[in-house]
């Protein structure tokens, strides 16, 4: 009771003053921290609220009997603990990503954010810097939401622009481009790890995920409502199944790497087929709920969540929501009557199939004695047949022919026995469906040659060992998450709730609850996830730190009240509209400080948390790879369709995907860095060392990191000095070359230097020592 | 740990920010004294078989041909279980310690008495992708860090000229997950290995300009070199603040570095034609293998801390690597004999410059192979028991740990996973495997999981 109580406070005080006041010892705030640093890694929280008094005399005193490991808890932990122990132990509400959103007002009028960050650092003794000059100012903004410089012209016309509005005519202007969605979908693919290949051994291509990655930057241009983004992209063809773009975006479920081998290779029933689908989910389920609700469900898998309120249960529940579904080619047809036409058609199929496979089974997994023999006979043929590859010698030749003469005649035998082992009337039954389907396969095979995406799909043709689920495989809760140790059934869920869903086969009706779920208004989680995300990018950090983990491990918000502000707004007011939300952050004065360092900031917030300046950042792989293009004059703004694939590729056993190898004169080599093949076992050199994340990682944050691997690489990468020729192929002056590249004018005794380097070594060396600089590469 | 956490968080590595020296002065041990420096992995891509090196049971030999009967189902990766079949090759002792060991690895046998076997190794995959991967970073999934990248993370570089971690992959081609292998996963790119393709015109991605880029000349490169310098001094003014500024001006510094110290570490010239020979360079068959050993013992002389170095390449046809699945005796026998020699060589010129006793040789594969026949000469994966082997750093020569069963089947006594050894190369560099974490994705992140015991019968 204590706790709801507490909870029903908070909200009335945010009411009344416009942030939260927490009058006495915060559980969330000042307890928990100390526990979850000293206490949790062995004690049950439950077990340890419990103690109540006792839990102070476990760790005052001289020498006290908890913590049993490290220093005993400072003065102030103790005292802070006996407080708070004092005031009832009240454990507050919940974790503050847990709670409700507050409905607070900016404490002062004004631009709402800036009256959040104001207070906060006033509080702080510290004051925002001054307004950044306008030259920085359109390179931020330019960078920040198209991921590219301005170009000269841009930036005289800003600086020029006397309106009083003419910063937010840029950013207007900036938001309509459809250079925007390029830049902020490569943000979106960061987080649900999106490739170009399977990953593994067999690094396979997948041809068809690029649709995805275009529906998110349409989405993105256009505006889609953030509640329709979400839902779509789980359960997209449940909704919406006539329209494409709907089934496009379940491409969002099959973004991550996927385990050729394990799918393909591997018998049913064995397990490391089992180990290879409980991790085939996991990955669905840890994308799904890291990338829209923040939170870690993927650490309980073998147990419960060690630090958040998330059951071992749950785990599976939401595992239980993708039992239905693999990954796999989905056709579309843009002409609508084809499109419902193959729909019916592959639906009669999938019914079919559901027959069938029964059937079909039983015949794969016939054994006996003599079975058993052929079937090794038959194997070792092939074995041996495959491994002469091409045959060198005539003797070789007569082998191999002998060997698949020999598993030729075992087949047909194999055959044989294999009807009287089935029986005749099964066998005829089966004849029967087979006819059928082969019929409708024909039928389908009529149709025009539909287009295909990678996405999810409940029926697909088998390859391999690869078959659809058909009705949703059962999960069960796994102890410790052994495949081998099942315990009860799961049923589709997620944190704390299952779903109720009629047609418990219906597995698309699993998927859609999740969804409704998510986007749900009350589901704070999602609502704060969403706007930290766009938060963080823009200024380099969130409001909470780990964009993905708003659980006890990760990071405290270092503006609450803010963070619930925006994200009511973004929900009630933007109605999910990301590009309010964009022009929202980046016309307040927050963002368009200066970062110059001052002491006062520098002493009382180094790392800037309460953004008393702008952070510097430098630019990520794909903003460097696109900025020499677009200053070399050489970018090849055509959007969407395949990816280009950057390397020499050979198709074998296990792909060669050669970058060296790559022709810079091949078609689409100066497209964006977005349209770029993403190849999971062997990532770009160049991009991999300025950190351009593993494609098999989920990265709600990029790391920037400096070495001197990586200067080489900007140094002497073939692409590189192609830029640098090509900005000297432009001809004109030192100081225009100077101008292109850094975006202002060099100063007398820097042009005098460059003129008298550039006389010696010419235009393309001078560009290589520009594109080189800390200039080109950070923003300020 | 929270300053030296900060600063490679930051950047760290080669190249480690201007604060490369400070860090430096403070290279030491982490959690407790060390006993070794360096490692060198050795990885046998494709699954090298246990049974026809070092796991000697006579019992497959006794029964050779007949029906297999462990005594329980057997699943198997590709096939349904053949009969017994012993090893293509003859099992001798060898050493003071008495250690069988197959004709297949005559070289090795020679080196038995400082080498530490063991036997019991289990995988938790049966598939390449997966296993190789938990080899290398202790998971089954993609995205973790390897090995070396946790060291790297948790030592950083102790050179200033060369990459803190070196993977040197077979001429042939990448093993099974390819490059990924070697990711840094959600460490910093600080902590990535540097491939070198040692014996190729161009052995490190982008160390000099290509040759087809005409403008650049020695002086060009050279001057742009210092104007870049100098054009950075100058943006640097009002931003002194910023750490990463400078730690890019440091980074060129070190790149001009290791442009000197590569060439030269890679260039086998110097070597005596003994060694040369040693290491089987004058043989077409261990060439390759030997010529990457060589190189491998130079760049831990000069510094480097990790070096992994492949034997084998995907497990695609012709057989490029270890996975014999079809025709043991003769794919083996390639694999084995290439290996053999370089690997020996490795060991004993770590030895005789006095380099074994503080660098970890580790031998391992991602699983091991059946003692059945797979169609009738090959034989498929075996997950469920395996050897790997360590030597020097601090480790108990001459031993054997753990053990399969009768057949080579299972490891029954004191089973071991990756973690475990893991756990113990950590432990002899300093290191508390349970110590050293990462925070990604809600979770301290640790090499070996939550798993991992340092075993200690096998320090010396």
């Amino acid at each position: 009771m204590g706790m709801h109580i507490k909870s029903l406070a908070l909200v009335l005080v945010a009411m009344a003053s416009g942030t939260l006041v927490y009058a006495e010892i915060d559980y969330t705030r000042e307890v928990l921290p100390i526990l979850t640093a000293r206490c949790l890694p062995c004690h049950q929280p439950q077990a340890l609220l419990s103690h109540g008094a006792k839990l102070v005399d476990m760790i005052s005193g001289t020498k006290p009997a908890m913590p049993k490991s490290g220093a005993p808890l400072t003065e102030a932990q103790v005292k802070t603990i006996s407080s708070w122990v004092a005031e009832g132990a009240r454990t507050g509400d919940q974790w503050w990503s847990q709670r409700p959103l507050a409905k607070v007002t900016p404490p002062t009028a004004g631009h709402p954010l800036d009256s959040f960050i104001a207070a906060k650092l006033s509080e702080m003794k510290l004051s925002s810097s001054p307004q950044a000059d306008r030259r920085t100012l359109i390179r931020r903004l330019t960078y920040d939401l198209h991921g590219l410089p301005p170009t000269l012209e841009q930036t005289e016309s800003f600086l020029n622009d006397k309106s009083a509005n003419a910063y937010e005519q840029l950013v207007d202007r900036l938001l309509v481009s459809p250079r925007y969605g390029e830049r902020w979908a490569r943000h979106w693919l960061d987080v649900v790890h999106y490739g170009d290949s399977h990953g593994y051994d067999k690094d396979k291509p997948r041809p068809n995920a690029w649709p995805y990655r275009d529906y998110v930057i349409a989405a993105l241009n256009s505006d889609m409502p953030y509640v329709r983004f979400v839902e779509e992209q789980l359960a997209g063809d449940v909704l919406r199944p006539n329209d494409p773009q709907a089934i496009i975006a379940t491409g969002f479920l099959a973004a991550g790497p996927w385990d050729l081998v394990g799918h393909q290779e591997l018998r049913e029933g064995t397990t490391d087929k089992n180990i290879t689908r409980l991790l085939d989910r996991d990955d669905m389920v840890a994308a799904t709920m890291s990338t829209f609700v923040s939170q870690t469900v993927h650490c309980a898998r073998c147990h419960n969540h060690k630090f958040d309120p998330i059951k071992q249960s749950d785990y599976y529940a939401a595992q239980a929501v993708f039992a239905g579904v693999d990954r796999a080619d989905r056709p579309l047809d843009d002409d609508p009557e084809i499109f419902a036409q193959r729909r019916e058609l592959l639906s009669q199929r999938r019914t079919l199939q559901m027959v069938l496979q029964p059937l079909a089974d039983k015949l794969e997994n016939a054994a006996t004695p003599e079975l058993d023999r052929l079937d090794a006979r038959i194997k070792d043929a092939k074995l041996l047949a495959a491994h002469i590859a091409e045959p060198k010698t005539a003797e070789e030749s007569v082998r191999k022919q002998a060997l698949k003469d020999r598993a030729d005649a075992d087949t047909a035998i194999r055959q044989k026995l294999l009807n009287e082992y089935i029986g005749l009337e099964n066998m005829a039954q089966m004849t029967g469906l087979m006819e059928q389907a082969k019929k409708l396969d024909t039928a389908i095979a009529m149709l025009p040659k539909p287009k295909q995406v990678y996405a999810v799909s409940n029926y697909f043709a088998r390859t391999g060992t690869f078959i659809p689920a058909l009705i949703p495989r059962p999960v069960h809760v796994l102890l410790r998450g052994d495949v081998n140790s099942p315990g009860e059934l799961a049923s589709a869920g997620a944190i704390g709730v299952r779903f109720s869903i009629k047609d418990s086969n219906d597995e698309g009706a699993r998927r859609l609850a999740l969804a409704r779920w998510i986007s749900s208004k009350d589901n704070a989680l999602t609502w704060r996830s969403i706007v930290n995300r766009v938060w963080h990018y823009h200024f380099g950090q969130g409001i909470v730190d780990s964009p993905s983990d708003f659980g006890r491990m990760g990071a405290m918000p270092s503006h609450p009240e803010l963070l619930d502000w925006l994200a009511v707004w973004f929900r009630d007011d933007a109605k999910g509209s990301l590009k309010q939300l964009h022009k929202l952050i980046v016309t307040s004065k927050a963002y368009r400080q200066a970062s110059a360092n001052r002491t006062d900031g520098a002493t009382l917030d180094s790392s800037n948390k309460y953004l008393w300046r702008m952070n510097r950042t430098r630019l990520d792989a794909e903003s460097l790879r696109d900025s020499m293009l677009a200053v070399a004059g050489k970018l090849d703004l055509a959007m969407g369709g395949p990816a280009v694939r950057m390397f020499a590729f050979k198709d074998d056993h296990s792909p060669v995907y050669d970058y060296a190898g790559f022709d810079p004169n091949s078609p689409g080599a100066n497209r964006r860095s977005i349209y770029r093949f993403l190849v999971r076992s062997a990532p770009d050199p160049f991009m991999d060392r300025l950190d351009c994340p593993d494609a098999s990682l989920l990265t709600p944050k990029r790391s920037t990191t400096i070495t001197a691997i990586q200067a080489l690489a900007v140094l002497n990468n073939p692409f590189v000095l192609r830029m640098s020729e090509a900005l000297a192929d432009g001809g004109g002056t030192v100081k225009q070359v100077f101008r292109l590249t850094l975006g202002r004018d060099p100063g007398v005794e820097e042009l005098a230097e460059l003129e008298a380097f550039t006389k010696k070594h010419g235009l393309a060396n001078l560009s290589r020592v520009l594109l080189n600089s800390n200039e080109f590469l950070f923003v300020d | 740990m929270n300053r030296r956490q900060f600063l490679w968080n930051s950047g760290g590595g080669l190249g480690g920010l201007a604060l490369a020296e400070l860090l430096a002065a403070e290279q030491g041990p982490l959690h407790h004294p060390a006993k070794a420096k360096r490692v060198v992995q050795l990885f046998m891509s494709g699954a090298a078989s246990q049974c026809d090196l070092y796991d000697y049971k006579p019992l497959l030999i006794a029964k050779s041909g007949e029906v297999w009967d462990p005594g329980e189902k057997v699943e198997l990766f590709q096939s349904k279980p053949g009969v017994v079949m012993k090893s293509p090759w003859s099992w001798k002792q060898h050493g003071q310690s008495g250690k069988w060991i197959s004709s297949l690895a005559p070289h090795v046998a020679s080196s038995v008495d400082d080498i530490a076997f063991v036997h019991s190794m289990i995988a938790k995959s049966n598939i390449h992708g997966p296993a190789t991967y938990m080899q290398n970073t202790g998971f089954v999934l993609p995205g973790f860090p390897s090995m070396g990248s946790w060291i790297s993370y948790a030592l950083g570089s102790a050179n200033n000229n060369l990459p803190t971690l070196v993977v040197l992959p077979d001429v042939r081609g990448y093993p099974p997950n390819g490059p990924a292998n070697w990711s840094a996963g959600f460490l910093p790119a600080a902590h990535q290995a540097t491939m070198i393709r040692a014996g190729t015109a161009n052995p490190i991605y982008d160390l000099f300009p290509p040759k087809n880029a005409k403008f650049i000349t020695a002086q060009s490169d050279q001057d742009a070199f210092a104007e870049i310098a100098a054009m950075n001094r100058r943006h640097m003014v009002g931003r002194e603040d910023d750490s990463r500024l400078e730690a890019r001006i440091a980074s060129y510094e070190i790149a001009a570095r290791l442009q000197l110290s590569a060439p030269e570490v890679l260039d086998l010239a110097g070597e005596t034609e003994i060694t040369k020979k040693l290491y089987g360079l004058d043989n077409p068959i261990t060439e390759d293998m030997g010529r990457r050993c060589l190189t491998a013992r130079r760049l831990l002389e000069k510094g480097v801390r990790f070096v992994q170095v492949w034997s084998g390449a995907d497990n695609g046809h012709p057989r490029r690597n270890w996975d014999s699945h079809e025709d043991l005796a003769k794919d083996h026998l390639e694999m084995g004999t290439s290996m053999d020699q370089p690997v020996a060589a490795l060991i004993k010129d770590l030895k005789s410059r006095g380099m074994l006793d503080d660098t970890i040789v580790y031998w391992t594969t991602e699983f091991g192979r059946m003692p059945c026949s797979q169609g009738s000469l090959g034989r498929d994966h075996n997950p469920f028991g395996f050897t790997s082997w360590l030597a020097g750093g601090g480790i108990k020569g001459g031993v054997s740990y753990g053990a399969t069963d009768e057949w080579s089947y299972k490891a029954v006594e004191k089973p071991v996973y990756c973690y475990d050894i893991q756990a113990t190369v950590l432990h002899l560099l300093g290191i508390d495997h349970t110590r050293l974490t990462f925070r990604n994705n809600g979770i301290d992140r640790r090499l070996t999981d939550v798993h991992g015991h340092v075993m200690h019968e096998l320090l010396s």
